[in-house]
């Protein structure tokens, strides 16, 4: 279902099933907000990737094609499933001295992928350019690039450290689902990655870092007008 | 200059005297020669005087990959390693070696086509590549460290995505029998020329990206036609057993997933199933190099398949035997394919309980966590054949003496106890002992320390010994004469594929044999297995497509043991493959069009500069006779049965003679001596390079 809410009176912008488009055309319709309008995600995804770690066999073809297909370009830093990171010493990894996984450890490779986080979206919620937006009809989180300044605030902010940034365009890029089709499901030649109907795996997957982005008082404020 | 996708575009080079640290520019000066070996034997041609020693400071060594290295194109994980190989004997000439795994993808992300190392560091180093930070680092404390101890170690510094290349003892100690490996399992030679240069290991993280030139939906419809057409491992296009899908089978295929076939050491266990070729997802379940190598039992241990960057094949397979670990405390997992999962047990003539037993697979497990610890080659299985000789020829008593004999448990090898391989392989990465080190220099160095003639070697059928310190690789066993022919022009053993994978490739020879007419001109081109008949110019055109694609596979940085796609599983395409698929690839991700045959001539050009530099550091034109030649044993036959009749391998003098005069005749090289002519050089734009050879009286 999509709901449209208007929380203009506290200064606040649910942003239901609008597209990117969607948002400049209200503004455009002559609606306005006052000065501290944001965007809070509260819309779940359709779809998510899943990962099957003991099917990965390493090959890293999902990183290529989700590079590759989209922007044209092969390269692991920017792909939007992490198997690079996991392949060699595992999830957790030298620092840890817990290299059991990965290539060096037991066989078991980990795919890192987006988890599309329910309310509240850390990567969402810490851009202070609001440039990470859904997109319906999958409302994938995504990075609206035009909005987007670089600024790495959402890199500091996902739990599962799963924000990529292109030092090309200067621009973050995370998993948008290809837009419903992903390409790293369809690369995946052991069927070890699945598109699935969209459930909470955020609290289920331990996490990676410990988010260390500011959110910002509007936002808080926002916040707060839902969460007295 | 226009800017291309799929290299780098820069190579760097690092001199390790002056710890002088320099790039070039990849186009200007290595376009022609594309990249991987092409690149090698550039450096080694231009800058490697003759008689220059493997181990001298003026050697110098590059990482070769190519513009498809790093890319989505299908199996393109190899750096081709190229320096003067120090077993090659009576002389050391140039040679490659071809690691995969993950360096070359993470060298190309940081923004490198190949890395030329010269010079010497005058006390260990190791090299760290992050994008274009380079560095040289004091490696005084790794230095005694085996590959894997090395490896995070260099990964604590440079992070988890880092690459490393590294040498064990055996390269640190000169040992000639010694790789370079990254990524557990992928190795190449050269260990020992690294450790002659003080450099233990290379870590390189690229964070940049390899662009790709054309439309990315072209690029994309291309990659999935590629897979379209993809195998088993060694492009092996029928299952081994039949399927429902299937029209043939052939036991002898590597396309051995099956319903009732698991990953049994997986957890939960995994079904490889039936892999219907149409199903791209399934790709990685086709192949298990253990269970093809070690037998059924393998699956019991099976985790998973592994391998290369962008390969769906997963030649390596991961093992998990527990019962070593007990026994013999090593880590219960291991993976390799076939020599290194063969390197422990091809030591032992027997097992207590059989030849493909649980003893066996822990004597797998036992070599392959030495070998590729201590960084040891194994010379394509050379190494443990000439161990069995010696020793039950009763040889190798009169070489060692007393006490050093003793020092073995000669019980334990004889039972075929895994257990011995403690003794020997540590002491072959330490150079102990007169046995070790004999056995660390390679087998014709080894055989003239003890005054044995190559000669005896060369009348073993049983040792597969070839020539120049090293053995057949893939030579009449697999194509007849075209196997031959190729086993005449390496330095090394052959590496080249493209003539096995289409003989081993499983159709019927019907089907066979269509297919070589549309390749090769006739259907004469291929005979059956064990049926071979008299040479013909068909063969010689096989001959050469096989060593130019090789080369090319080189250069580009894909893998030869998965090309060319000369067949397919495909029934409605008649089971074609693709002949100009690296053409298609090469264009769209570099922007440079060039047909098939344009890159055959660039593949071409670089065999013709690997004869140069031979027939230059040899001294001599007459490679016909003193280089290209052909081991006593490919002319015998155990039952005597006559050449061409059917199921014998053994070739025929009078036919060979014709069969290298056809081929001399393919590649516009001189028959009576079999050097290249200087037409040949220039039609290659290599005049500078014939030029060179003309002063030297090295033309024919
Ligand atoms: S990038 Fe991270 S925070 Fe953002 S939706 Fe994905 S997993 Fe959640
Ligand atoms: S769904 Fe698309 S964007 Fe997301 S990781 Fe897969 S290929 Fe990349
Ligand atoms: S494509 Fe599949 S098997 Fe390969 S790395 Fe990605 S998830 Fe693993």
């Amino acid at each position: 279902m999509i709901m449209n809410l208007n929380f203009s009176r506290r200064q606040f912008l649910k942003v239901s099933g609008l597209a990117i488009a969607g948002i400049s055309a209200l503004s455009s319709l002559g609606v306005t907000y006052g000065m501290a309008e944001v965007i809070i995600i509260t819309e779940q995804a359709e779809g998510l990737v899943i990962g099957d770690p003991t099917k990965c066999v390493g090959c890293r073809r999902c990183e290529l094609a989700c590079t590759e297909f989209n922007d044209g370009k092969a390269s692991s830093t920017i792909s939007r499933i992490k198997i690079n990171r996991n392949l060699q010493l595992g999830y957790l990894g030298l620092y840890t001295g817990k290299c059991d996984e990965g290539k060096w450890g037991i066989g078991l490779i980990i795919q890192d992928i987006c988890k599309q986080c329910p309310h509240p979206v850390p990567c969402a919620d810490a851009c202070p350019n609001d440039a990470i937006v859904i997109k319906p009809p999958i409302n994938a989180r995504v990075v609206d690039s035009d909005k987007c300044t670089g600024c790495k605030m959402c890199q500091r902010s996902c739990p599962w450290d799963m924000i990529s940034f292109d030092s090309d365009t200067n621009k973050a890029t995370k998993c948008f689902l290809c837009d419903g089709k992903p390409k790293c499901v369809e690369a995946c030649p052991a069927e070890a990655l699945k598109y699935v109907r969209w459930r909470d795996l955020s609290r289920s997957v331990p996490t990676r870092i410990s988010p260390t982005s500011v959110i910002s008082q509007e936002k808080i404020q926002a916040c707060m007008g839902c969460h007295k | 200059m226009a800017k291309h996708g799929g290299w780098a575009g820069k190579v760097l080079r690092v001199d390790l005297s002056t710890g002088k640290i320099s790039t070039e520019n990849t186009i200007e000066k290595y376009k022609d020669f594309i990249g991987g070996t092409g690149i090698g034997y550039k450096v080694i041609w231009d800058e490697v005087p003759s008689a220059t020693k493997p181990f001298s400071p003026e050697n110098k060594i590059i990482f070769g990959t190519g513009p498809l290295a790093g890319t989505g194109a299908p199996c393109n994980g190899k750096t081709a390693i190229t320096t003067l190989w120090p077993t090659c004997w009576p002389k050391p000439l140039v040679a490659s070696g071809h690691m995969g795994g993950h360096f070359a993808a993470e060298l190309k992300y940081a923004g490198y086509d190949a890395i030329i190392i010269e010079g010497k560091s005058e006390h260990p180093v190791w090299l760290s590549i992050e994008d274009a930070r380079v560095e040289l680092n004091d490696a005084r404390r790794l230095w005694g460290l085996g590959i894997r101890r090395t490896t995070y170690e260099i990964n604590l510094q440079m992070g988890h995505e880092a690459s490393v290349a590294a040498i064990g003892q055996a390269g640190e100690n000169l040992v000639p029998m010694s790789v370079i490996i990254n990524s557990v399992s992928h190795s190449a030679g050269g260990g020992a020329v690294m450790g002659s240069k003080n450099l233990k290991a290379i870590g390189v993280r690229g964070t940049g990206s390899v662009y790709i030139s054309g439309k990315k939906e072209e690029w994309e419809k291309a990659i999935k036609f590629h897979l379209s057409l993809l195998g088993a491992n060694n492009q092996h296009v029928v299952p081994s057993s039949p399927q429902p899908w299937a029209e043939y089978y052939s036991p002898g295929s590597r396309w051995i997933s099956s319903k009732g076939r698991n990953w049994e050491a997986s957890r939960p266990p995994i079904e490889t199933g039936s892999c219907d070729p149409h199903n791209l997802n399934r790709i990685a379940y086709r192949s298990n190099n253990a269970v093809f190598f070690l037998g059924n039992d393998a699956w019991k241990y099976t985790v998973r398949g592994n391998g290369c960057t962008g390969c769906p094949i997963r030649c390596h397979t991961i093992l998990r035997v527990p019962s070593v670990y007990s026994k013999y405390a090593i880590p219960e997992i291991g993976q390799n394919t076939c020599g290194g999962l063969n390197f422990g047990r091809a030591f032992f003539k027997t097992f207590p309980d059989g030849p493909k037993s649980q003893t066996s697979i822990e004597a797998c497990m036992v070599g392959m966590h030495f070998a590729d610890d201590l960084g040891i080659w194994n010379n394509y299985g050379l190494l443990q054949r000439d161990f069995q000789k010696l020793y039950y020829d009763g040889i190798l008593k009169t070489k060692i003496d007393e006490k050093e004999y003793k020092s073995y448990s000669w019980d334990k090898f004889e039972k075929g106890d895994p257990g011995f391989l403690f003794e020997l392989l540590p002491r072959i990465a330490r150079k102990d002992g007169e046995l070790a080190t004999a056995l660390g220099m390679g087998t014709g160095y080894m055989l003239e320390r003890w005054g044995i003639s190559e000669e005896d070697w060369k009348k073993d059928p049983a040792l597969q010994y070839w020539k120049m310190g090293h053995p057949r690789h893939h030579s009449n066993e697999d194509s007849g004469q075209i196997g031959v022919i190729i086993n005449t022009q390496y330095n090394r053993d052959a590496q080249c594929h493209s003539h096995t994978n289409f003989i081993r490739n499983g159709l019927p020879i019907e089907v066979q044999k269509r297919l070589a007419s549309e390749l090769w001109g006739s259907p004469d081109a291929v005979d059956a297995t064990l049926a071979y008949t008299p040479m013909n110019i068909y063969k010689a055109k096989m001959a050469k497509w096989s060593l130019l694609r090789k080369e090319l596979h080189d250069a580009l940085a894909l893998c030869n043991w998965m090309g060319p796609i000369s067949a397919s599983p495909l029934k409605e395409r008649g089971y074609r493959g693709d002949d100009s698929i690296e053409s298609l690839l090469y264009t769209l991700a570099t922007g440079d069009k060039k047909s098939c045959q344009e890159l055959d001539h660039v593949a071409e050009r670089i065999l013709l500069l690997h004869r140069a530099i031979t027939i230059r550091d040899m001294g001599t034109k007459e490679m016909r006779t003193m280089h290209d030649t052909i081991p006593d044993w490919v002319f015998e036959d155990i039952k005597d049965k006559s050449p061409f009749s059917k199921g014998t391998n053994r070739m025929d003098k009078e036919d060979m003679r014709i069969a290298m005069d056809m081929y001399y005749e393919e590649m516009g090289w001189d028959k009576k001596t079999g050097a290249p002519t200087l037409e040949t050089y220039r039609k290659f734009d290599l005049g500078d390079v014939a030029e060179k050879l003309k002063q030297k009286g090295l033309l024919p």
